[in-house]
This record gives structure tokens, sequence and C-alpha cells, in this order.
């Protein structure tokens, strides 16, 4: 019966599914299923063919020593261990689970074993992957973080904790991890953040600042998102990031900017980029403020946009040069014209801008404005050429005072020689005759220098604005009889009410000269006809005084006409003051005179009367 | 006393015309003084002459300032007429004006005539007025 029952058992053991074995406490198989003989090859030992270990011989991970301390151990045991095949390894678990019988006395040992390929398998993959995330995370410095809701714990990964400057140990709670945002913003946002994710499973990305256990203050991108599993959030997977470098490079690339913008802005300069169309693509305050304009309405334009054609087709070929030949432009004087008309001088520098390839893409532009010095420079410029004139002048005056001074103490020492030397009383009467004749011509010429400096000195002029037709008819009165005498006919075309901006003195003194010397310069064969005409010109009056008179060889004579004591005709009362006096008191009054004339037609003079009261 | 054909004064100035006259008489017998109030006067005259084969004058007093053709352009005109003899022209002025000077200086070097350069006043004539000495010889 009891055999019976044993055979039964054993019937059943060797059919077990499951690789089943028994040992005895001398760790001898008593018997074993057939699928854990399938396993378990017994290597032929003569000694001791049952014994336990001979059948763990060839298995790996399971030593003699450690197979007899799970075989006599009291409690339930799990060992992995692989057989190494010629083709392949097989992994095994074999859990070892002592075997009591109804005294509970310990009987042997029941091991059962099974394949465990796949979990390995499994367990290599998950290996493999936990690898390559941690070489991720540590060739891209992303760290990563865990909070699982079941556990309410936080796990942060190794780059997570570089980050924090934590030791590789810390765990930190959720508080904590908050704790290490900065105050105020960063804390707040992050806070809010979680407790979004957690509530409604939406997922973030944020900049914000911590401050690591060390102290130190750092950016860093921190991402959140919800993992759910069936509907429910069971975890929290982020990102983290430092990205301190780069915020502060940004930060200073901005402040630089910033910086440069502000420095562009302000400058007194105008400055400008253009493209390779010349299109402007960037302009500075000063620039705006020049056309008068936003930078959005200058944004795109070009010259021919804003300025005067031909300044425009100027400015287009400078812009073509410099990029075509990749030499700046420096420090040229250039001239705009606005649309307006309006005219300004600067100091223009073009520089090519180029590409990575050494190509022109566009310049940059800087141009000062010079319109006042330029303005001084021109007033400098007429300032020296009236002292070089006035100086060209007083020379000659001082020429002609010596000259005419000298002619006349001349004649008196030579007259005075004479007379010391004279014995006949006749001759002695015809110097004395002489000598006062010398004084009165000596008189003569003081009066007429005298005059001349009169106009020369008088700084302050009065200009006044006359009616130019009552001063003509006043002179014309004046000199009626003379007029009379020589038939004179007088055509006067000039407006009635025509006024002109003169010294009244200076005006007659003028009108005087230039007709007396119409008629004193008459031609012999015909009766003197005058032409008074005057126009209106941008700065003053044009007077033209037509004679029909002898004319004047200005070829031979033209640069001496308004000299001193120069005359051209045998006339008995040529005096060769008349014309150098009136030029002069046109020039002191800002006017000039020019004549036109030809031999035996007649002479034209023209006098601008300038309207400015300087 | 120096003996001569024909002296011209070319001056604008009555009394320097009179001091010249009075002091050539007391120093050369001429037979003909002629006077000019201006060059263009003394050209019409010289012209004449050339025409009528009358020989030039051998001594010319020029005045410098003087209206219608002054000293400078008669010189130049002078210069074109066709003279053989060698003149002796004594340019006169009150003029202190070095490019007067010069103006002479130039003409001097480029003409075949004697020119000299005498400043006002004259108080004598001198012997290289009227005649050209010949230190050489």
């Amino acid at each position: 019966m009891k055999s019976t029952q044993t055979d039964l058992n054993r019937s059943i053991l060797h059919q077990l599914p499951l690789a089943t074995a028994l040992v005895d406490t001398s760790f001898s198989l008593i018997d074993a299923s057939d699928t854990w003989h399938h396993i378990f090859e017994a290597t032929v030992d003569t000694s001791n063919p049952n014994s336990i270990f001979t059948f763990f011989e060839d298995h790996e991970g399971c030593t003699s020593e450690l197979l007899e301390q799970y075989l006599i151990g009291n409690d339930i045991r799990t060992i992995r261990h692989k057989k190494v095949g010629t083709e392949n390894t097989i992994w095994l678990e074999s859990t070892f689970a002592p075997w009591f019988d109804q005294n509970d006395k310990i009987q042997g040992t029941i091991i059962q074993t099974k394949d465990i390929a796949r979990e390995i398998r499994k367990d290599i993959e998950l290996e493999k992957i936990k690898e390559l995330f941690e070489a991720t995370s540590e060739v891209s410095r992303i760290g990563s973080w865990e909070y699982s809701l079941e556990t309410e714990k936080l796990s942060w990964c190794p780059m997570t904790k570089q980050i924090h400057e934590v030791p590789e140990n810390y765990e930190p709670t959720v508080a904590e991890a908050i704790e290490f945002y900065k105050q105020g913003y960063s804390r707040n946002k992050i806070s809010m953040l979680f407790h979004k994710v957690l509530q409604e499973g939406s997922s973030f990305h944020e900049r914000l600042q911590i401050i690591t256990q060390k102290g130190e203050e750092r950016w860093v991108a921190a991402g959140g998102k919800a993992i759910k599993k069936d509907g429910e959030i069971v975890k929290i997977f982020g990102t983290f990031q430092n990205i301190n470098a780069q915020v502060v490079a940004e930060k200073r690339t901005k402040e630089s900017e910033r910086l440069l913008t502000t420095l562009i802005d302000n400058l007194p300069i105008n400055v400008f980029i253009k493209d390779k169309d010349s299109r402007k693509i960037l302009v500075n305050k000063a620039e705006c403020d020049y056309l008068d304009t936003t930078p959005n309405t200058l944004i795109g334009k070009t010259d021919f946009e804003l300025y005067d054609e031909n300044v425009a087709q100027i400015s287009r070929e400078e812009d073509l040069e410099v990029m075509r030949s990749l030499k700046p432009m420096l420090g040229e004087e250039t001239i705009n014209v606005k649309k307006d008309g309006k005219i300004t001088h600067f100091l223009t520098s073009k520089i090519p801008l180029l590409d990575m390839d050494g190509k022109a893409y566009g310049l940059i532009g800087m141009s000062m404005d010079i319109s006042n010095l330029k303005q001084k420079e021109e007033q400098l410029r007429n300032l020296i050429n009236v002292t070089a004139i006035q100086n060209k002048k007083l020379i000659n005056f001082a020429h002609i005072v010596s000259h005419n001074l000298r002619s006349h103490s001349a004649n008196f020492s030579m007259l005075l020689e004479f007379l010391i030397k004279e014995e006949d009383p006749n001759e002695k009467e015809r110097i004395l005759k002489m000598l006062s004749s010398a004084s009165d011509n000596l008189l003569d010429t003081l009066e007429n220098l005298n005059e001349v400096v009169d106009i020369s000195t008088n700084v302050n002029l009065d200009k006044k604005s006359l009616n130019l037709n009552e001063a003509i008819c006043r002179v014309a009165q004046n000199l009626s009889a003379f007029l009379e005498k020589n038939k004179v006919e007088l055509v006067n075309s000039i407006a009635k009410d025509l006024k002109v901006m003169s010294v009244p003195a200076y005006l007659e003194s003028i009108l005087l000269n230039l007709m007396t010397n119409a008629v004193k310069y008459r031609h012999p064969l015909r009766d003197p006809k005058i032409l008074l005409q005057a126009t209106i010109e941008e700065e003053g009056i044009e007077f033209i005084i037509q004679d029909n008179g002898l004319g004047i060889d200005l070829e031979r004579y033209g640069d001496k006409m308004f000299g001193m004591y120069k005359t051209f005709h045998n006339h008995k009362d040529a005096r060769g003051l008349g014309l150098y006096i009136i030029k002069n008191q046109i020039e002191a009054m800002g006017g000039q005179i020019t004549v036109a004339s030809m031999v035996n037609k007649g002479s034209t003079f023209k006098v601008f009367f300038n309207g400015k009261n300087e | 006393m120096e003996k001569m054909n024909s002296i011209f004064i070319i001056d604008d100035d009555p009394i320097t015309v009179f001091g010249i006259k009075k002091m050539l008489k007391a120093t050369v017998e001429c037979s003909e003084i002629k006077d000019f109030h201006n060059g263009k006067k003394a050209m019409e005259q010289l012209r004449y002459d050339i025409e009528n084969g009358v020989p030039a004058p051998e001594v010319i007093f020029l005045d410098i300032n003087m209206p219608i053709m002054d000293g400078w352009e008669f010189l130049e005109a002078f210069l074109k007429l066709r003279i053989e003899e060698k003149v002796i022209i004594n340019v006169i002025t009150s003029s202190i004006d070095p490019s007067d000077y010069q103006k002479w200086n130039d003409f001097r070097l480029n003409c075949l005539h004697y020119l000299n350069f005498k400043n006002k006043p004259i108080f004598k004539i001198e012997a290289t007025d009227l005649k050209r000495i010949n230190l050489a010889s």
C-alpha cells in the first residue's frame, strides 16, 4: 500500500510540467520530473552518480558552496544560473524550498527550475536602454526627473543632481525640489506648473532660475509631462537642463545689442545699412530725423525714393564701387539734395559688409552733416577774397597816392631849384606862375584823394530805399542846361515806382557821373541819345544806361576802365576819376558795375544795386 | 655844347615838360625839341616822320602815366617801328612802384635801343641821358 502510494507519487513527479527535483538531506537526487532531467544532464560520476552537485557542475552562477548553502536553508531561495553550451546559453532560475514530513522534519529540498531566457533578454534590453539614456543625458546635459503619484517619491537622474550641485545619493522631496528655485517668479511659477500638471495633466516647459546647493544662481529649462495609465495620472516625467551659459550669452548679446543700438541711435551722425540693391535695412535716429520720418518708413527704401535723382544716382554708384572693390570709402565730401530741394553737405563714409565667403552683401554708411562747416568755410573764403581785394585796392591806392603826391612835390623841388638859380626876372615870373599852378594841382589831387578815402572808410553805410526815377529826374534837372546844349535825347523806360537800395548821395553821384560821361564822350557826328532801363533781379535791381557815343576799345582799356586817373579820350574835362569813384561807391554798397562797349557805336554801363541791407 | 637834331618829350604834365626843356637848353644845342601830351600823339608824329624819311629823334623823354596811350604802350608800339638808329629813351616817372622798375628792366633787356630809368624830381640832365658813352673805347 505504501509502495503503491509512492509509485503514484513518483509517476506524478515524473510528469510535472515544471522542472522539479527532490533532493535528500545528504544532497542526493531522489527523483526529478522528466522536464528537469531534460534541463539537467548528469555528468558521469561513477563515485556518486546521484549527487545533486554533479547536475550543476556545468552551470555558471551557482558554485557548490552556494548550492550547499541553499540546500540546507530553512526558507525559499531563488538563484539564477546559466548553462553555457556550445551553440547557445540557457538562462535558468532555480528555486530551493525545504521539504518537510508530517512532523515538520526536514526531508530534503524541492528544486524547481525554469527557463528565464525571455526575462533575461528583457533585462538586458532594459539595461541597454538605461545606459543609452544615461549616455544621452550626459552628452546632451539634459537631466530628467520622475515623480510617482503612488509612492509620492521624486527621483532625480545623476545629471539633474549635477545641475543642482547635490551629492549623488541625494534624494529630494517635492517641497525641497521646489525650494531650489529662486524665490519670487521662478519658485511661484514652478509651483503653479507642477500643481497644474498634477491636476490637469498638462505638460510644461519653462526657463527658470534655481539656486544650487552651492549657492550659485543658474538658468534651467524645466519640463514636465504627465504619464497616464488607464486614464489616470500615475507619474510625472520631466526633463531638466542647465541653460545658464546660453541665457547668459543671450542676455549678453541682448545687452551689447542694446548698447550698440543706443550708441548708434545717439550718435550725432547719420548711420544706415544698405543691402546689395542699396535698400536701407537699418537706419539710426539721426538719419530718421534728417529725413523727418520713422525707421519703418525708411527701411526697404532706396536713395531714389528719398533724394533728388542725380544725387541718388551718384550715391548708388558709390555703393556699387564700394561693394565691388571691397574698399571702404572714407570721409568723402558729398552733397545731398532731398526731394524738397534742401541741400545738405555731408562727410560720408561707406564700408562694405562681407559675408562668410568674403563677398559684399551690403554696406554700412555714416554721414556727418558738415553744412555749417561748409557755410563757415564759404564765409571764410569770401572774407579772404574780400580781404585780398581790399588789400590789392589799398596797395593800388597807396601807389596812386604816392605817385600823385610825388609828382607834385617833384615839380615843386624842380621849379624851386630853377627859381633859386634864375636871374632873369621875366623867367622868374614864369616859374612863379608855374609854382602856383603846381600848388593848385596838388590841392586838386588832395581833394580827389579825400573823396576816394571817404568812400573807402565809410563803413557805416546808411542805405535807403530810393525811387530810381525821382533820382534820375533830379539829376536831369541839375544837368538840364548841359543836356539841352548838347541836344541830348533821354529815353527813360524805368517803372515809376521802382526802388533801389542805395546811399542817397552815392545814387546821385553814380547817376550824375554816368549821364555826364554819356554826353561828354558823345560821337561828333550824331546827337547823343541815352537809354535808361532797369530790371528786377533776385537780389536787387540792375540799372542800365546805354549811349550812342564814342565807345571804348575794351580790349585795350578794359582792365583800366575803372582805374584812377585813367582817361581814354582826348577830352579836356577828362579827370580819370569819375568811374573810379562810382565803382568804389557801388562796391561799398555791395553792388557791381560792368561795361560793354564798341568803338564808334556807344557804351552800355550796367549797375547792380544790391537789395540787401548789410 | 652838345649838338643834336631832334628830341621828343612825351609827358602830359606841362610843368615837367617846361622843366626838361629848360634843363636841355642849358646842356644841349638842339634844333628841334618836340613835346606830346600822350604816347598816341608822339606815335602819330613818328609814323609820319618815317613815311617822309625824317630821321627818328636821338633822345626821347618818356613819362609813364598818361591818358590815352601811356608810356608802356608807347614803348611797345615804338619797338615795332622800323627804326635803324639806336634811340636813347629816358623813362621818367614819379612812381616808386617796384613793378614799374621791373617792367622797365624787361623792356631794356628786350630792345635794341638804350633805355634809362629816371625818377622825378629831375634837377639836371646827365650826359648819359643824351649820349651813349662807350666805356670800352
